[in-house]
């Protein structure tokens, strides 16, 4: 199945301390209960390519810190693939991945990703705000090791 | 006189059947009052020379009848009759007070209840805000008066009748004819400095150390503030209150401000010296004023970086002959900040409006790193002032909204700095959606109507500019002569409104794109055309989106009468529509950019508004999206809760309050240029602030 998205957005909350361009992907297999974005399950939307990267770089140059795929567990050696395309030849980004699912897959090269947040939406244990939440965000620090900073969405 | 079933219009606008007796009942009174007979045969000679016609209203039936009276010959009678309806133009005048008077005290707040310059900047209601209220009125007659009479001598009566046309008509606006004095200014210290407010009719002298700089300051802002109608900029405070404190404790004092400053039992640091001489000067300035009908003085303040404090200050002396201190400057400015942040969330403080000045380089990045970083750093912790910036420090903004050129940025042992002085003499706004559709209803060229309207608001402007010329001559103008405003320094300013609304109306989409850019740059260029085209050695003119914070829910409702396309019930005061969710916060700060903003000479601020607040890092790559796109002026808008329960103040914007967890809460925003309660606003400026997107972060 070929990645394909629905809209972007810039956030700010999702990725701590850079201004990230959100792609949204649709085609999602997870399917949880209690989902927010259920119009991402069909398999709508643009095809999410090297030349759809190649447009947003275009439209956004260096307003954006991150750019972050916001699903994709349909496809993910796909996502892998662009995430590596973006280091390539857009070196000034950082790339972001949310994951719905429980463990990256051995698939993936995982430093292709600057950040990776994994875990499925689960209603009682609520999203990344909540303490106890379930969902992890690791940040890959210089050693190349990914760091948990979920606690970043804990503050005030 | 033909009798037949027709209607008349009556003074409130309503129509009546039209009835013969009522007319002849009146002049059988105009008579009587003077003992004069009045057999049928009179009266029916007067009535023939009436000419009735549908719709006619009142007032033209009892000029015929004037009229009637004195060629018939019964001048006594037409005189009385005369006197009779001016006793009853009185009286109404009287009636209508008194109804206002009703209104205004059963309105919700007072923005709704002021029914001709809605201002949010007054909290209550009562008594000295309804005398404020009461002759406003008669100033809006006074007002144009005086103006139109200035324009027949300098231009002749059709274009003071043009003026008019336009006003009534809604074309054109003119910002604050409630008041007398002109508008706002940027005033430079100085005088104050070396003489006292005696020069502007106060009665103290010079002040020599910390507590007659604090004490003096807050009555001269006060002094000033009730000479203009609008805002008051101070943007030397700081540095001024940081020499009298390097007087007081030297001037390294800020290297060691936990040091005991007094001997009293309460041992104050030097650090709670200032802070309470902060807490002295800010309370005291958004105390209500008598002499405004109650509202604040709209104060302002300003902070610099380095190299912006160089070039403003850098041939600056004290009367001493010392030079400002930069390190205890940038000391208490960040002091200062610190504390006005802290402070907002114990009282809902408004004043002063502050702007840091900030100077980047071609790559986007403050040039002054430690202050970039420190007003990302004050942003991320909340606090909610605007940022000025700028690639060359040839431009300042040191007033809510109003930008200048600096041109003069030396210094003079009279005036002071240079480049502080600056200010709006006076406001005519151009309704953009009116004017261009009217236009193009009638098939006219858009641009080649405007440049009719624009030509006549900047001749409408030098005829204001005259009578302030004669009014400072005698002597009314104490600012101006003692030096705290400089009159070739103020602008004549060109205020736009509606102008997405205008563009809406020709089918363009409001987003970054050639067609919309084009518009935009086709009318701006268009004004600041005619801005250089009338300026003089003695006057200047700008162009400014006007904040509209009652003017735009004005030409709303008008323009909606009278059949015009209007998407909206408040302008816009932005190039983007405030509740269109589909724009991210680049593309707002890209119509906010250079390319759009290039011809807006007197500066628009950006208002973006968040839902949330963001991260250090994050601010600080906003700055930089500001700095690459040439938005130059810019806010961030995050509303505030405030817990009408128990009274906590939180920097988030949130359903229910955190303390007692009450969802009786109200929020602070920035609508104006000004931080105030949300319930304060006028009806309809609150329905656009809770209608307004805040980009959910996410």
């Amino acid at each position: 199945m070929m990645l394909k998205y629905v809209n972007t957005g810039i956030v700010f909350q999702e990725i701590p301390d850079e201004v990230t361009l959100a792609i949204n992907i649709s085609g999602c297999p997870c399917h949880c209960p209690g989902c927010h974005s259920h119009y991402l399950w069909e398999d709508i939307g643009l095809p999410l390519n090297t030349d759809a990267i190649d447009a947003f770089v275009n439209q956004y140059g260096r307003n954006i810190t991150c750019i972050a795929f916001m699903g994709g567990d349909g496809d993910p050696k796909g996502v892998d693939m662009l995430a590596q395309y973006i280091h390539e030849e857009h070196p000034q980004y950082k790339v972001a991945w949310y994951s719905g699912r429980l463990r990256i897959t051995s698939a993936v090269n995982k430093s292709d990703f600057d950040y990776i947040k994994i875990g499925p939406y689960i209603k009682h244990l609520g999203p990344l705000k909540q303490p106890t939440t379930n969902q992890r965000l690791y940040r890959q620090n210089d050693t190349g090791e990914f760091e948990d900073i979920t606690s970043r969405f804990w503050r005030k | 006189m033909e009798i037949k079933n027709f209607t008349i219009t009556k003074r409130d606008g309503t129509k009546d059947q039209f009835s013969l007796d009522k007319i002849m009942n009146a002049i059988v009174k105009a008579f009587e009052s003077v003992s004069e007979p009045a057999d049928l045969g009179i009266v029916s000679k007067i009535l023939n020379h009436l000419d009735m016609h549908d719709d006619i209203t009142v007032e033209e039936i009892q000029n015929q009848v004037e009229e009637a009276l004195m060629r018939e010959g019964y001048y006594n009678v037409a005189k009385s009759f005369i006197l009779y309806r001016q006793l009853h133009s009185e009286d109404r005048d009287t009636l209508e007070k008194m109804m206002f008077l009703s209104e205004y005290t059963e309105s919700v707040n007072a923005a709704t209840g002021s029914k001709y310059d809605a201002n949010a900047n007054v909290e209550h209601k009562n008594i000295a805000t309804l005398i404020g209220e009461l002759p406003k009125s008669n100033f809006i007659r006074l007002n144009r008066r005086l103006l139109t009479d200035r324009i027949k001598k300098m231009y002749g009566k059709p274009l003071a009748d043009e003026y008019i046309d336009k006003l009534t008509h809604h074309f054109i606006y003119k910002n604050d004819e409630t008041s007398l004095a002109n508008y706002c200014a940027s005033i430079t210290m100085y005088p104050w400095l070396i003489n006292g407010t005696t020069e502007i009719g106060g009665n103290s002298t010079a002040p020599t150390n910390l507590k007659s700089f604090a004490g003096g300051f807050v009555n001269m802002v006060f002094m000033v503030s009730s000479m203009l109608s609008g805002a008051c900029a101070t943007p030397e405070f700081l540095m001024y209150m940081n020499y009298f404190i390097g007087k007081e404790y030297g001037l390294d004092y800020w290297k060691h401000p936990e040091q005991q400053a007094d001997l009293s039992l309460k041992k104050r640091t030097i650090d709670k010296v200032i802070t309470d001489y902060f807490e002295q000067i800010v309370y005291t300035l958004n105390q209500p004023t008598g002499a405004r009908n109650y509202q604040a003085v709209f104060w302002n303040v300003a902070y610099y970086d380095k190299y912006y404090f160089q070039s403003i200050f850098g041939e600056f002396y004290f009367p001493d002959g010392s030079q400002p201190d930069w390190e205890g400057l940038s000391w208490l400015q960040k002091r200062f900040m610190k504390w006005f942040n802290k402070e907002r969330t114990k009282t809902m403080l408004t004043f002063p409006v502050e702007t840091m000045a900030l100077l980047v380089d071609e790559n986007g990045e403050c040039k002054d790193k430690e202050w970039g970083d420190f007003t990302a750093e004050m942003y991320s912790e909340g606090h909610s002032f605007f940022t000025y910036m700028s690639d060359n420090a040839d431009s300042l903004s040191s007033c809510c909204r109003l930008r200048n050129e600096i041109t003069d940025n030396g210094f003079s042992y009279t005036l002071g700095a240079g480049g502080v002085s600056t200010g709006s003499k006076s406001v005519l706004t151009i309704n953009l959606n009116r004017c261009i559709q009217y236009a193009v209803n009638h098939k006219i060229d858009y641009l080649e109507y405007l440049s009719g309207i624009i030509d006549l608001c900047h001749k409408v402007q030098l005829a204001y500019n005259e009578n302030l010329k004669e009014l400072q001559s005698r002597g009314m103008l104490p600012l101006f002569d003692a030096g705290y405003i400089n009159i070739g320094r103020q602008y004549l300013t060109i205020g736009i409104n509606g102008l997405v609304e205008a563009a809406e109306f020709m089918g363009l989409k409001i987003t970054p794109n050639d067609d919309y850019l084009h518009f935009v740059q086709g009318i701006l260029g268009l004004i600041e055309k005619y801005n250089k085209q009338y300026r003089t050695k003695d006057v200047m003119f700008n162009c400014e989106m006007i904040p509209a914070e009652n003017v735009g829910v004005k030409h709303a409702k008008w323009d909606r009468e009278d059949g015009y396309f209007v998407p909206r019930d408040c302008y816009n005061s932005y190039f983007y529509v405030v509740e269109d969710d589909s724009l991210t916060i680049i593309d707002k700060f890209k119509l906010h950019g250079a390319p759009y903003i290039e011809h807006l000479t007197g500066g628009s601020a950006l208002h973006m508004n968040l839902e949330e607040h963001l991260s250090k890092e994050q601010y600080l790559q906003l700055l930089k999206v500001a700095a690459k796109e040439g938005c130059n002026y810019f806010t961030f808008n995050i509303p505030n809760t405030v817990c009408n329960e128990c009274g906590h103040i939180d920097k988030r914007y949130l359903h229910e309050c955190p303390h007692c967890h009450s969802t009786n809460v109200d929020y602070m925003t920035r609508i104006i240029g000004y931080l105030k309660r949300v319930s304060n606003f006028s009806q309809a400026r609150q329905e656009e602030a809770s209608r307004r997107y805040y980009a959910h972060a996410n």
